[in-house]
């Protein structure tokens, strides 16, 4: 892949966010986006805006929810923080997706070895 | 369960926009700020951080966008602009938009109004478990060389059946019986009380509300006699009283225990006895239903060869055809018919229980539901061709819209919101007259008409009435709505004027529709006419009896002293009859009385073999005579002329062995002889003598105005029936003896009930109130088709005219004398209306088929029908177009130029 950007899936996205703020706690729109992109060690550069509108269907649905506070600069932002549902649905994705990952990880092994 | 919050959430977020916006920029700028404050944290400078910042956040329109697509319904949002803009295109055209909602109003209404009906009547499933394997049974007579007869059931057929079928669950029979009421210290009423076998209820799938059902030893010749009541009976009587079981009610005299009531859904329909017989105007509310048991008397569990006196109802076994099920029994009558030697073949006839309900009003209704539907779709053709003009109009406009590109779709959907805009307020607003329509309708429609209590405007008539609506709104307004397509946004925009090409181009469409209109309104004026000339005749044909001046009074001997198992009852009976008869005469102005043994236009009833001991014939060849018991003053009274032999006189008395035929029985009977003299066996119950025919008379129209019966008639001293009915002629119109008569047949036997009173005349006008109804209903659609029309016609050539003032104008300009002009404009008009004329005959040619079975003694080709209708049309066509001619006409050449 090397330094070219990388789509986000929607789905992935979603889970990214979810886990931002299982492992964060309460945060604001800004500080999501800057925590996927240290933690996907800049190979995912997503529009940070892009994160409002996913914000928006998760909350939607009912698995984050948001309210008003004080950020660590005294600006006023909008602290999102993950709910009752959203924590069951976020552990649900993680499952879902490491088995897809290890399925997809034994199917690439031998190929891997292969070519070396 | 999410999708439903997400919905929900989108939903509510439409009403808070401002607060949700708001709410998205100061967070936007809270990110922006953030990003600001921890780049220059980093070290940079405070513009290379901004810059930095708005890069890393990408378009800040494109994220708005996506939020708000996320965060709300665009569809509805949409929507909710299109009705914002067509309520305000209406409001600039209030004319217009009133017009249309009138109209649409009417339209809906009445449509709406009629299927309520069809709905009720035809539609509708019955309240009872799997109606659709209900079946109504009846036996066939098969004679060699003629027409098979549907006659009613006999008892004995119908065990035999029910034990061997194998395709029928169940079969129950039945009678419809007079009961006479009598509540405390007053005179009896009549109400319909229905003796059924016990299982009836169980086999339709009813149970009682209260109490139980029949059982099998209900019925047992012996038991005590039971009752169960309908709901509405239980209300009337005992004001919904739950402790009415085990109570006791004077049946006709006779005290029975109420075991049961039933529920308010339980309508038990009223279905004919056999074809030709009708319960017509003395039947009392079908409501008021008591049920009792049928037990069977002797002589039906032994008579094999008459009694058809019975009506049955069957279930077919699940999965089993009514073909399957009339071949089973048609084979099983047909065995038995020749193992027991029955005169006559036997067969089934079978009909769903819905359909033979509905029989004999069914056409009637869907001919007025397609004339409603007619009315409405001329009445949407209207609206179509104003809403075309007023997309003309605004071609400017879409052509704007067009420009800054607008999709077709949405370009469609903006017009067409209009429509439907209009259509809704118009589609509610006809919901709400239908109530008012379908109580008009429930008052001019005939009482006989079946299931009349199930008329009203229930969800699937108010489910229909917004189809309709919605049908209408895309009928009337998607032309239109599509023409606005064909606008090229260059030319409409150059173009300052578009009169003349507008002209051209929207012409075609506009022509058409008229034509449409003119043929749909001719088909409707055509059937209207031939309705109204059936009727005519009907009420104007030689009935063969002068119904004006009397009045007839029913009184039927329900009293325990009549009951044929007392002592004495034949001679009660007489005293009765000869009392009522002397009573009756001394009333004032009263000229004769006559007694007969049938109200007249009840139908077809006491019908009898006609045999002759001196010249005996198999069964299956004997004529049928319907049997009166009349005095002698019944010719005189009823003005029917003598035209061989003699009259009843008081001498007959002594011996009442004599009878009068119709010319038509002697014609039957006795081909080519001299019937005088003639004698007639097995006529007179309880006795094995004969009747001597001594006289003929002339044939008439006694038991209906369509039907011809062959009519014997036999003094009452022979054999005085239960239901004797009084036919007084006075000096004075039919109903002002009214009171007079009720009370003087009751001070003779307070306890006879007296189901029908009233002038002869009435009895006859009601007795054709079905046909009246189709009559008066089908004339207001007729005239409402072609007002309509006429508005059509009008409009179009009032628009055109309007558009072409300015060629008006200059024609005038250079000479055109105003005779030319009008001349011009009723040409325009001419093509289209002959063409539609020319359609609406073809089409009314095509269906008159369908029409035929309904008229009497009308041909469909009725010259005065076709001819009065195609020049109704044209006139009304010739008044529409004469205005906007002659407007044409008086254009000022100078304004018209000016207007430029």
């Amino acid at each position: 892949m090397g330094g070219n950007k990388a789509d986000v899936l929607q789905g992935t996205l979603d889970l990214m966010v979810l886990k931002t703020l299982e492992s964060l706690g309460p945060l604001h729109g800004y500080g999501i986006a800057r925590r996927i992109e240290q933690v996907s060690g800049e190979t995912i550069q997503l529009n940070q805006g892009t994160i409002y509108p996913a914000l928006l269907r998760l909350e939607q649905k009912g698995w984050i929810k948001s309210e008003w506070g004080m950020s660590e600069t005294n600006r006023r932002a909008r602290f999102y923080s993950l709910s009752r549902t959203g924590r069951k649905q976020m552990e649900r994705a993680t499952e879902n997706w490491e088995r897809v990952a290890a399925t997809m990880a034994r199917f690439l092994e031998p190929a891997s070895s292969e070519t070396n | 369960m999410e999708w439903i919050r997400v919905l929900l959430n989108r939903f509510v977020s439409l009403f808070r926009r401002k607060e949700l916006d708001a709410r998205l920029d100061e967070e936007l700028n809270a990110h922006v700020d953030l990003a600001i404050a921890e780049n220059v944290r980093r070290g940079m400078a405070a513009d290379e951080a901004r810059t930095a910042a708005l890069r890393e956040f990408g378009g800040v329109t494109q994220v708005r966008e996506d939020y708000r697509v996320q965060r709300g319904l665009p569809w509805v949002e949409q929507i909710a602009r299109d009705v914002r803009f067509a309520v305000r295109q209406l409001r600039k055209s209030p004319g217009f938009a009133l017009t249309a909602i009138f109209t649409l109003a009417l339209g809906i209404g009445a449509a709406t109004s009629v299927f309520s009906v069809v709905n009720g009547v035809l539609l509708k499933p019955f309240a009872f478990r799997e109606p659709n394997r209900l079946v109504v049974m009846r036996e066939a007579e098969d004679q060699a060389g003629k027409e098979r007869t549907i006659v009613p059931f006999n008892y004995r057929h119908f065990q035999r059946l029910r034990q061997n079928t194998k395709s029928l669950e169940d079969m129950a029979i039945l009678q419809n019986r007079a009961v006479s009421l009598s509540p405390d210290g007053d005179h009896p009423y009549r109400v319909g009380g229905l003796a059924a076998s016990p299982n009836l209820l169980r086999m339709l799938g009813v149970a009682p509300i209260l109490g139980r059902d029949f059982t099998e030893s209900d019925a047992v010749k012996g038991a005590t006699p039971v009752t169960i009541l309908s709901y509405s009976m239980w209300q009337t009587l005992f004001q919904g009283n739950p402790h009415v079981i085990g109570q006791r009610l004077r049946l006709t005299g006779e005290s029975a225990t109420i075991v049961g009531v039933l529920g308010p859904g339980m309508h038990f329909p009223q279905f004919a006895l056999a074809p030709k017989i009708e319960f017509l105007n003395v039947a009392p509310a079908r409501e008021m239903q008591i049920y009792i048991p049928l037990t069977p008397d002797e002589y039906a569990l032994k008579d094999d060869t008459g009694d058809y006196n019975y009506k049955t109802i069957a279930r077919l076994k699940p999965g089993v055809s009514i073909e399957q099920a009339s071949a089973e029994l048609e084979t099983m009558q047909r065995a038995y018919s020749a193992s027991a030697h029955l005169p006559i073949a036997m067969g089934i006839a079978m009909t769903p229980l819905v359909k033979d309900v509905a029989s004999g009003i069914d056409n009637a209704l869907w001919m007025l539901f397609a004339a409603v539907g007619t009315v409405l779709l001329i009445a949407c053709v209207n609206l179509a061709n104003l809403q075309l003009a007023r997309a003309t109009n605004a071609e400017h406009e879409t052509a704007v819209r067009a420009a800054l590109g607008a999709s077709k779709g949405r370009l469609v959907m903006a017009r067409l919101m209009e429509s439907l805009l209009l259509a809704c307020v118009g589609g509610a607003m006809g919901v709400a007259l239908a109530f008012a329509g379908v109580k008009l309708l429930l008052s001019l429609v005939p009482a006989n008409v079946p299931r009349l209590e199930e008329v009203h405007v229930s969800l699937p008539v108010l489910v229909f009435a917004l189809g309709l609506s919605v049908v209408s709104a895309v009928a009337f307004g998607m032309l239109p709505a599509l023409k606005s397509l064909d606008v090229h946004p260059q030319a409409a925009m150059q173009a300052n004027s578009t009169r003349t090409g507008s002209m051209q181009k929207g012409g075609r469409a506009r022509n058409g529709m008229v034509a449409a209109q003119v043929a749909c309104t001719l088909v409707l004026l055509i059937v209207t006419l031939l309705t109204l000339r059936s009727f005519s005749h009907l009420m104007r044909m030689d009935r063969g009896f002068d119904s004006s001046h009397i009045t007839v009074a029913q009184v039927d001997l329900l009293a325990p002293k009549y009951d044929d198992t007392k002592p004495g009852f034949k001679e009660a009976k007489l005293a009765y009859a000869d009392r009522a008869l002397a009573a009756l005469s001394q009333l004032p102005g009263v000229q004769s009385v006559a007694m007969t043994s049938a109200t007249p236009m009840t139908g077809e009833t006491w019908v009898n073999y006609l045999e002759r001991p001196d010249h005996p014939l198999p069964m299956a060849q004997l004529p049928l005579v319907n049997v009166r018991w009349i005095n002698a003053e019944y010719l005189a009274t009823m003005r029917i002329p003598l035209v061989a032999g003699r009259n009843l006189t008081a001498t007959d008395r002594a011996n009442p062995l004599v009878a009068l035929i119709s010319e038509k029985t002697a014609r039957e009977a006795f081909p080519g002889e001299n019937p005088i003299g003639r004698a007639i066996s097995n006529l007179v119950p309880d006795t094995d003598r004969p009747v001597t025919v001594i006289g003929v008379v002339a044939d008439t129209h006694i038991n209906g105005l369509k039907d011809d019966a062959a009519m014997l008639y036999a003094p009452y001293w022979a054999f005085t029936p239960w239901t004797v009915s009084f036919l007084v002629r006075s000096s004075q119109p039919g109903n002002v003896l009214i009171p007079e008569m009720r009370s003087a047949l009751w001070r003779i036997d307070p306890q006879v009930t007296i189901p029908a009173l009233k002038s002869l005349d009435d009895q006859v006008s009601d007795s054709v109130a079905t046909e009246r109804f189709q009559t008066i209903v089908l004339t207001s659609f007729g005239a409402a088709a072609l007002l309509l029309a006429l508005l059509g016609v009008y409009g179009v050539l009032a628009y055109s005219v309007s558009l072409r003032q300015q060629e008006f104008g200059i024609r005038i300009a250079l000479g055109s004398d105003k005779g030319t002009l009008v001349g011009l404009v009723l040409r325009q008009a001419a093509y289209p209306v002959l063409l539609g004329a020319g359609a609406g005959l073809v089409i009314a040619l095509a269906a008159m088929r369908w029409v035929r079975s309904m008229l009497y003694q009308t041909p469909v080709m009725d010259p005065m029908a076709i001819g009065g209708s195609i020049l109704l049309l044209l006139a009304a066509a010739a008044v529409a177009a004469i205005v906007p001619a002659r407007r044409a006409a008086s254009v000022d050449p100078m304004r018209a130029l000016r207007m430029e």
